[in-house]
């Protein structure tokens, strides 16, 4: 599902975000990749949905090579691609609604789809009577939720989720992190970028631990490794 | 189609949710368009003004006392062959010395002087009216024949030359000021216009940065932006036109009042007028808001 072949990413003049990292992450998995801060997780992340490119090295979507997409294609990418911040990235203007079903809108789904499915996808997350509130009138944890449903609403492949609970209170996180489990349940393959050592113990699922750029462990079943 | 639907909806709603950046921008518009129609309108009285006083404006060609009623008709037969001529009367010497001294009723010098002479010392005369007052030099010209020149004493236009040439400097030049006027107010509102979208393309950064995120394409981005400049000109046009017709629909007396024997309607002008000329504003109005815009756009947003 997710290839990344010997990719390195570097920033000039010498900074090695990345230096040969090698993975394959297989479709349905439930992968955390953790690592100190600058340990190159987020550019994991971020090269997955075409946000940064790699210097070197292939990244594989399925069959798709997007180690080159080009400017056209990235939109597209994007649309098959949940993907869930730290901090939210709502559109401040719009309510929870709004802001689920504009991942719809710009993928050209029909009004009558999008009245349908955004009501049942907030009902997942547990939104379903506060569509209509603004993000300012949301909880953090409430604000993660919906950012959640706007990552689900287009029934992605993969969800890729950056440090999603770390403006979250301890509780919150751990509802979030049930919530990323059922969604994997359904088929769906989700990839958790975090330093939280409770979190990633907590998950018992497969660890890719990152340090200095490089893959340090690759465990099914991983724990926290950092100290 | 639904795109294009969708990036209208968004546009509206970008317009409605950032009321007061909307509200400045449409004023300013508005300021612009009431710069412009001010011009217009005073183009439209200046014209009707100058009109009016070519209209009035007559020549009139005196003839020596000698000359027989039959030269003096036979000159006003020439002249109404003229295409430049609109009008030729006769006047006998008799009217023309009743004429003379009602002019000059209250100036006992030159009536003293009219006494001292015998008889009637004016001769006959012909008033001319010309379609336009640029002809006259022409239709004068036009006497300077060996037919009638000897039989013509005098010619009365230098007066009405140079009043009409003050006239039309003078509205010439409100004219030239007002549309500096109109210019410098539409500099003023590009700019604006360009500050605007700037802090709008600042201010909605991250959410620029978020619709990337989620898969929406260059245009989806953009094409909010410029509609929202598009809207911005129609609804300006549209306040300025219920302006202009509120305003005129109260004023128009008083002008028609003040203007009195000008032929001065500028409720029928602008009801004649109002698709072409508040077409023109709009798309005038729009073109530099989307210019603008693109500009902004291509220096601040980076999709």
């Amino acid at each position: 599902m997710i290839t990344f072949k010997n990719v390195t990413k570097e920033y000039p003049p010498k900074t090695h975000a990345l230096a040969g990292v090698s993975f394959r992450i297989n479709a349905g998995e439930f992968v955390s990749i953790t690592g100190q801060s600058g340990s190159g997780k987020s550019t994991v992340a971020k090269m997955i949905f075409a946000e940064e490119r790699p210097t070197s090295g292939q990244i594989l979507i399925g069959d798709w090579d997007i180690s080159k997409i080009g400017r056209a294609d990235i939109p597209i990418l994007r649309r098959q691609i949940g993907v869930v911040f730290q901090d939210f990235k709502l559109l401040p203007k719009k309510t929870a609604f709004e802001n689920v079903a504009f991942a719809l809108h710009v993928a050209g789904e029909s009004g009558k789809r999008i009245r349908e499915v955004v009501p049942h996808v907030l009902k997942i997350v547990g939104l379903a009577e506060k569509g209509h509130r603004y993000p300012r009138q949301l909880s953090g944890g409430e604000q993660q939720r919906v950012s959640i449903a706007r990552a689900l609403v287009h029934r992605p492949k993969i969800i890729v989720a950056d440090e999603p609970t770390g403006n979250l209170d301890a509780i919150t996180a751990r509802e979030i992190m049930e919530l990323f489990t059922r969604i994997n349940d359904f088929g769906t393959t989700v990839l958790l970028v975090t330093h939280d050592r409770d979190i990633v113990n907590g998950l018992h699922k497969r660890v890719i631990t990152l340090r200095d750029g490089k893959v340090s462990s690759d465990a099914e079943k991983g724990k926290y490794l950092l100290t | 189609m639904r795109t294009f639907f969708r990036i209208i909806r968004f546009a509206m709603q970008s317009m409605l949710r950032n009321f007061w950046l909307s509200f400045v921008t449409v004023s300013v518009f508005v300021l612009t368009l009431i710069t412009v129609n001010a011009v217009i309108i005073l183009n439209v009285l200046a014209n009707a003004s100058v009109k009016s006083v070519e209209g009035r404006v007559q020549v009139t060609v005196y003839f020596t006392s000698d000359a027989s009623v039959d030269t003096v008709k036979s000159t006003q037969s020439y002249l109404l062959g003229l295409s430049q001529v609109k009008d030729v009367s006769y006047v006998t010497a008799e009217d023309a010395l009743i004429a003379f001294k009602e002019t000059h009723k209250s100036d006992p010098v030159i009536l003293g002087a009219l006494d001292e002479v015998d008889g009637n010392p004016l001769g006959q005369a012909l008033k001319i009216r010309a379609y336009n007052a640029a002809d006259f030099p022409f239709i004068l010209e036009a006497l300077e024949t060996p037919e009638y020149a000897p039989f013509i004493k005098d010619k009365n236009y230098n007066n009405y030359e140079s009043a009409l040439k003050v006239l039309g400097n003078f509205s010439e030049k409100i004219r030239i000021g007002f549309l500096v006027l109109a210019l410098f107010f539409g500099f003023i509102a590009m700019l604006i216009v360009f500050n605007t979208i700037r802090v709008a393309i600042y201010v909605h950064r991250e959410e620029i940065g978020v619709m990337k995120l989620v898969g929406a394409n260059d245009w989806f981005i953009r094409g909010p932006f410029l509609l929202e400049s598009i809207f911005y000109a129609f609804i300006a046009t549209g306040i300025m036109a219920g302006i202009i017709a509120t305003t005129l629909r109260f004023a128009n007396p008083y002008i028609v009042a003040f203007f009195q024997g000008v032929d001065v309607d500028l409720v029928a002008y602008y009801s004649t007028n109002a698709l072409p000329m508040f077409g023109a504003q709009f798309g005038i109005l729009a073109f530099l808001g989307l210019a603008t815009t693109a500009f902004a756009m291509r220096r601040y947003l980076r999709v």
